[in-house]
């Protein structure tokens, strides 16, 4: 407000709705309110289950596939450490089970700066935080007192500014295998957050996961997704519908 | 190894029993007397009996002060604890005590207090779900969520070595309990269980909790009170509350017998947020640790 001069509230959301800088000023705005904390290996029991029990079952699900790719989307990927985290573990199974399959990693956000940062993929300590000395010494190089990610693991990934409110481009990240959403839908109101939720199950795979915060839960959001327990973590996989249009359960 | 011949030889070590502690002395009266009606019962005689056995005594208070049982300011006397807690939560404590002290502690190479963690925490856990899908007896749930694993106190008694195995394969592979035990015992820890449960004469409902939460299908008269237990021990197991190892698989609860059984039975269940109990039995956790640990020191 002190930037644009506007004396009250009501002059700002002037700026914001009416004025022709309004894009230029909202994302501006964005990109102030929306900064998430977060840091590499964030939740293990999450990571633990998607190496050891989600990526063998997409596996075994997608056998007869003819196209060997693993596609996982990071969506309000902050700075970055997410998707980064996310496109180490399959590189840890390459040799092994996913030997010969494409990993595709979608990591978007709204915020304009934590992309920038995300895809300038240097980080402090206080990101660094979880790194064990293996990762740290296998996917990382010293930049200074940062530390910024190899090549290695920032291949698989392609930044893009996404606005999850925006059906028209939501409608286009289709055949997802996982999707991770975590810190994300605190920022939705009810009506927002089912239809964020209700594009995450329409372009997910039928075998597809969706993975919230610890603590989010999809009660009174969506009947669609089925909870599912895993080591110390929960996940949601998409239903199976019956003829009534009912789901199993 | 001949498993037929193997658990033949077991059980009947088991039906020995020779070497399991018995409850302690001062717990059966105290149960037995919390059965009166509340207006009955006196805070005096309540505290007199428990104070009987001293290291109860200290245990139980050292519980009482534990936000596990709702006591946020603390309780320095029995009495305060009675008072404070209620005739109910301090016979509840006071029985998860006499439990817990009878986990045998060289354990061949295994931790005990992963096995005391199991069975506290699936206890609280019983008791908060039974409540929040309005089971009838949560007080009961939580004797049940305490008492199921009784067949792994009599393993760890009467057979540590072929049980550390068990536990061995069960750890290694990721797999259930009692799974483990089936290959490589011959028998789970709910048969032994449920000699133990029958030579205490728990109540018919205890024993089948007791003989039946890996066998639900085979319960029928207490169906309900065995899927509460089923359902509370699956969530443990598979989240900080298990027995020291990751089980690697992945549970829908819905699919699960006791689901089916408590979908007939509680209203509450119809609309359940399951994700939000797992949120809140993650709360117990670093509780149940701390307070395990403090009392195993003790």
């Amino acid at each position: 407000m002190k930037e644009l001069k506007t004396q009250t509230l009501h002059e700002y959301f002037e700026c914001l709705t009416i004025k022709p800088m309004r894009q230029t000023e909202l994302v501006a705005l964005l990109n102030e309110i929306t900064i998430g904390e977060t840091c590499f290996f964030r939740s293990q029991p999450q990571l633990d289950a998607m190496r050891t029990i989600i990526i063998p079952k997409v596996l075994v699900a997608k056998a007869k596939f003819p196209l060997r790719r693993l596609r996982i989307w990071s969506a309000g990927c902050s700075t970055g450490e997410e998707p980064y985290t996310l496109s180490m573990l399959p590189l840890e199974e390459a040799a092994r089970r996913l030997k010969d399959w494409t990993i595709e990693i979608l990591a978007t956000d709204l915020n304009e700066r934590s992309l920038a940062h995300a895809k300038n993929a240097i980080y402090g300590s206080y990101s660094t935080r979880n790194l064990t000395p293996y990762y740290r010494q296998k996917y990382f190089m010293a930049v200074g007192e940062q530390l910024q990610v190899q090549p290695a693991a920032r291949n698989s990934i392609t930044f893009s500014r996404l606005n999850l409110s925006d059906d028209a481009r939501m409608t286009f990240m289709k055949s997802l295998d996982v999707v991770f959403c975590c810190n994300v839908l605190i920022y939705f109101d009810l009506v927002s957050k089912r239809r964020v939720i209700q594009h995450f199950y329409n372009n997910l795979l039928p075998h597809g996961y969706l993975f919230l915060r610890h603590s989010e839960s999809l009660y009174g959001v969506n009947d669609d997704f089925r909870l599912v327990h895993l080591p110390g973590a929960t996940a949601y996989i998409k239903g199976e519908r019956t003829q009534a249009g009912k789901q199993d359960t | 190894m001949n498993t037929a011949a193997t658990k033949a030889t077991l059980l009947n070590r088991i039906e020995g029993l020779y070497q399991i502690p018995t409850i302690p002395a001062v717990l059966s009266p105290l149960l037995r007397y919390l059965q009166k009606p509340v207006e009955e019962l006196d805070v005096q005689k309540v505290t007199a009996m428990i104070a009987q056995d001293k290291s109860l005594a200290a245990q139980c208070l050292q519980m009482a002060n534990s936000p596990l049982f709702g006591r946020w300011q603390k309780v320095d006397s029995l009495r305060g604890a009675v008072i404070g807690l209620g005739f109910h939560r301090v016979g509840d404590i006071a029985m998860s005590c006499g439990v817990l002290n009878m986990m045998h502690k060289d354990c061949g190479g295994i931790d005990p207090v992963a096995f005391w963690e199991h069975s506290l925490g699936c206890a609280l856990v019983c008791r908060h779900f039974a409540r929040k899908i309005s089971y009838p007896d949560p007080s009961k749930a939580y004797l049940a969520g305490l008492l199921h694993d009784l067949g792994i106190i009599v393993d760890l008694w009467v057979l540590p070595k072929e049980f550390s195995a068990a536990f061995k394969v069960a750890r290694s592979e990721g797999i259930p309990l009692h799974e483990a035990e089936q290959k490589v015992l011959g028998f789970t820890h709910c048969e032994s269980g449920s000699l133990l449960a029958e030579k205490w004469e728990l109540p018919p409902d205890l024993r089948e909790v007791v003989s039946l939460h890996h066998n639900l299908q085979q319960s029928r008269e207490h169906a309900g009170l065995v899927a509460v237990v089923e359902l509370s021990d699956l969530l443990c197991r598979l989240s900080g509350l298990n027995y020291g190892y990751i089980e690697n698989r992945q549970v829908n609860l819905l699919k699960q017998t006791g689901f089916a059984v408590l979908s007939q039975q509680c209203a509450g269940l119809k609309d359940f947020d399951w994700a939000r109990l797992t949120f809140e039995l993650d709360s117990y956790m670093d509780e149940v640790h701390s307070l395990v640990r403090a009392i195993y020191r003790t």
